[in-house]
């Protein structure tokens, strides 16, 4: 058989696949500072037929392999260790746009915010909205089920996704549909959130969703975080749905501030919060009043509203690159991503200032409110090993937390390598049994993205299998 | 903070988001993350800690291929400085491996006038005669480019007209650079004219020479000095209250003279006076928002603004050059979408790497064609030349002026019917 590197350069041509350790520097990463991992080799097809010839050559060689959009993903699901990294970000083409049924057909390297800049001509926007969107790729969102601001309305990727073609890690095409209609079990719903351990998507059919009618943007500042966080639920509790509802703690202000997505918000807060109304224009200022007053009713000291596109999207900038821009405050950063119940949001602020206090670190929170996913995010300097001991035993202490009241160790980011010790501490070993099992129905070789999500040792068959541990 | 600890910090502020990554025109253009910053940074990083070696082409062809239009520095939350850590690293990079034949052919030249003069004086006659216009239209698309280039810089005879102004905004001095004063000189004429038409006496500033922003970006930081130098001693002869530069490469260097210059006792506060007087040509003639009467009568013409990457995103000026050209009433501004992304001119980067230059360039030409746009306005020489290009190539109808070029119709047209 031909080795590997050969086969694959005879694919996709010498250009796009790497191998040599110098080459391959800049692929120990994602946007997961810290975590790095080095891949063997790296190999970019630039077409559908190629996408589908290398996964067979993989298969072929049996193979494992990663596969990485933009790398922004925030749990380091997309690093391959020792293995092939099958990058996706040369398919980028949107291969069909329909205004009238409102959906579009896109190969998995799109951007996101590409897909949005198609449609706007027609009225249309793709809904979910990633921080990262500028970036960020929709074959990477799928691999996720990735959220954003905006998910607490219009819902997450899963909501979006009508159709997916996609190669099986044995290089077998199948079309994974969901018709409104579609009988039997719902797999390409099992697909989407598989973070890579399912198989690749060649295409991926979406939902397009039109432009509200009209969009109200409220700035609401707080003195104290509870009061923000208080205001949430007051919200939600009155039977409004915003279409987004994000909170930002001071130390996030004021790393925003500083950067050049600085948005004016007002540095002498303890919190703001970042509330948008959208839907048809009759009635949406009674809504934003009404969101005012409960503001004003659990503490705000102002609110205010941006009405003209330029400061919206201002307001909104600051707040999508608000992770990036602590790394004015330190050099390394830790991004965490977690699900509390949203009426125990005050609380488990309030826990986690305590726990930031008590390891002596500067816990930013800047996070969607609306729906309790939290994003604590600890600046730090990681040539301080005293200074990283802290912060890695204050983070663990607040994913416990959040476990223990009831919540979840991710909401969007994914499990990938970072979040797979907690896997165990919230579920059984039967339940993790059965994700080996349903992954089985995928990828029987465990080939696709090995390592990740599921703690190894926890599937019982894990043996069985050892490309599944990188083995080559 | 020395030049180490500023490189260790710049490196340092990046987390690695990737939001930099549809900002980066050779990212686009590669599908490489090694051609992009963020793949850049780790490269860079890589060698300051001297985990790979200078000399590593794996590592190096990747900073080469480095535009440096800092379109990542805009997109950038950590913010960043990478003009800075490329221009850091490139200067050690010369001392460890030769620079190009064609860049040191080039950087040469610009760095002697007994050489430069002559050269664009060759350069105008090639243009004149239309020899570069024919070489342009029958040689191979490598060899065809720069006498492409050279052609796009010829201009209609303009229409010169006498400004009158008062001189109540202060004195002023005209950088007027090499390719500027070489190619583009009824550029710096209309520049100079509207400047007095804009109440701002003029000084002159004999002496003055290249900026020394091709050698900064190419790594030879020790001639960039020599000519800084020399430049801010012509500048205080002239007692100019405001330096005015109508090149937006060239404005970015003699902004960072202070910076340049950082390590000198001897020079380094007057470098900073020095940048601290230092304005874009679009910052002062914004400022000094001049009202044209609207001309009813004339054709208005369809301009596209393309903003060159050293005003957008390392002066970050991006609102006065639409100013300038709002203030022309022949004009009618049609929107150029992706006008924040380099055109793939680069000061010398076209000449060195011909051919990531024309994939950076296609996308442009293509946008430009959309916009249907009769005219593309971009404040750059380099840009000038590598647009106007493009279009002579392509046999597009579409001409390529500088936005002062465009304010200085405008006068004229009033002057006229006056």
């Amino acid at each position: 058989m031909t080795p590997l590197g050969p086969e694959l350069r005879r694919i996709v041509g010498d250009a796009h696949v790497l191998e040599r350790a110098s080459q391959l520097l800049a692929y120990r990463s994602d946007a997961l500072p810290g975590l790095r991992r080095a891949p063997a080799l790296a190999v970019f097809p630039g077409a559908r037929d190629e996408l589908i010839a290398v996964v067979r050559a993989l298969a072929a060689h049996g193979a494992p392999f990663v596969a990485r959009g933009a790398g922004t993903g925030l749990s380091g699901g997309a690093l391959a260790d020792g293995v092939t990294l099958l990058g996706l970000h040369r398919l980028k083409r949107i291969l069909a746009l329909d205004p009238e049924a409102r959906t579009a057909t896109v190969e998995p390297g799109v951007v996101n915010a590409l897909l949005t800049r198609a449609a706007a001509p027609h009225g249309l926007h793709y809904a979910p909205d990633p921080s990262s969107q500028a970036a960020c790729t929709i074959g990477g969102n799928v691999a996720e089920n990735a959220g954003g601001p905006h998910c607490l309305k219009y819902g997450v990727t899963l909501d979006h996704v009508l159709r997916a073609t996609v190669v099986l890690p044995d290089g077998e095409v199948v079309i994974l549909d969901r018709g409104d209609e579609a009988p039997g079990y719902d797999l390409l719903g099992a697909f989407i959130g598989s973070e890579g351990c399912f198989g690749v998507v060649a295409d991926v059919t979406v939902r397009l969703t039109p432009d509200p009618e009209r969009v109200i943007t409220l700035l609401a500042d707080f003195t104290t975080v509870r009061a923000a966080a208080d205001a949430t639920s007051r919200i939600i509790a009155a039977g409004i749905l915003p279409a987004a509802l994000e909170l930002m703690d001071r130390p996030t202000i004021e790393a925003v501030e500083s950067s050049i997505y600085a948005a004016g918000y007002p540095r002498d807060a303890a919190a703001v919060l970042l509330v948008e109304v959208d839907g048809a224009a009759a009635g949406l200022d009674d809504d934003a009043a009404a969101v005012e007053a409960l503001c004003r009713a659990a503490g705000a000291r102002g609110v205010r509203t941006a009405t003209d596109p330029a400061e919206r999207a201002r307001l909104w900038q600051g707040r999508k690159k608000a992770f990036g821009a602590m790394g004015r405050v330190a050099p390394h950063l830790v991004v965490q991503d977690a699900v509390v119940p949203r009426t125990r949001l005050a609380e488990l602020l309030d826990t986690i200032a305590a726990i930031g206090a008590r390891h002596r670190v500067r816990i930013c929170n800047v996070f969607h409110a609306g729906d309790g996913n939290l994003h604590p995010n600890i600046p730090y300097d990681a040539h301080d090993a005293d200074e990283a001991a802290r912060v890695h035993a204050a983070m663990g202490e607040v994913m416990a937390a959040c476990i223990a009241a009831g919540g979840t160790i991710t909401g969007e980011h994914g499990v990938g390598l970072d979040k797979l010790p907690y896997m165990e501490r919230l579920f059984t070993a039967d339940t993790l049994d059965a994700m080996c099992a349903l992954r089985d129905v995928f990828d029987p070789a465990r080939r696709a993205n090995p390592g990740k999500v599921v703690p190894v040792h926890s599937c019982r068959e894990w043996h069985a299998a050892p490309a599944a541990r990188g083995l080559p | 903070m020395n030049r180490d600890q500023e490189l260790r910090e710049g490196l340092d502020a990046c987390v690695h988001c990737g939001f930099c990554l549809p900002a980066c025109p050779t990212y686009l253009a590669l599908e490489d993350e090694n051609d992009s910053p963020r793949g850049r940074v780790l490269l860079m990083a890589a060698l300051a800690d001297g985990t790979v070696r200078a000399d590593d082409r794996d590592i190096t062809a990747h900073l080469d291929a480095c535009l440096g239009c800092r379109g990542c520095e805009t997109a950038c939350p950590s913010g960043v400085p990478y003009g800075l850590l490329l221009e850091e690293t490139r200067a050690r990079l010369a001392k460890a491996r030769p620079v190009p034949f064609v860049a040191r052919l080039v950087l040469a030249v610009f760095a002697r006038e007994w050489l430069l003069r002559p050269a664009l004086a060759f350069a105008r006659l090639a243009r004149g005669s239309g020899l570069a216009a024919l070489l342009a239209r029958v040689l191979p698309a490598g060899f065809g480019m720069p006498f492409a280039m050279l052609a796009s810089t010829a201009r209609p005879a303009a229409r010169v007209w006498t400004p009158e102004g008062d001189g109540a905004r202060g004195t002023t001095a005209l950088l007027t650079g090499c390719v500027m004063e070489g190619l583009f000189a009824s550029v710096n004429r209309a520049t100079e004219r509207v400047l007095i038409a804009t109440g701002h006496a003029l000084r002159d500033a004999p002496g003055q020479r290249c900026c020394g922003a091709l050698h900064a970006h190419a790594g030879d930081r020790a001639t960039a000095q020599v000519l800084a130098r020399d430049n801010i001693a012509a500048f205080e002869r002239s007692g100019a209250d405001t330096i005015v530069v109508n090149s937006a490469g060239c404005g970015a260097m003699c902004k960072e003279y202070g910076h340049l210059l950082a390590d000198d006792p001897a020079w380094s506060a007057r470098a900073a006076a020095f940048a601290a007087k230092v304005r874009d040509a679009h910052e002062v003639l914004a400022a000094a928002a001049p009202v044209l009467p609207a001309t009813a009568d004339g054709p208005r013409v369809r301009v596209a603004y393309d903003a060159p990457c050293h005003l957008q995103h390392a002066q970050r000026v991006v609102q006065p050059p639409l100013a300038v050209l709002r203030a022309a009433p022949q004009v009618a501004l049609v929107p150029l979408a992706d006008s924040d992304q380099c055109c793939g001119s680069a000061g010398i980067y076209n000449l060195v790497m011909p051919d990531v230059s024309s994939r950076v360039l296609a996308p442009k030409l293509a946008r430009i064609a959309e916009s249907g746009a009769q005219v593309v306005a971009t404040g750059n020489p380099g840009c000038l030349m590598q647009i106007g290009g493009g279009l002579v190539r392509s046999g597009s109808g579409v001409s390529a002026r500088h936005p002062v070029e465009l304010l200085d119709e405008g006068y004229a047209r009033g002057a006229g019917r006056d």
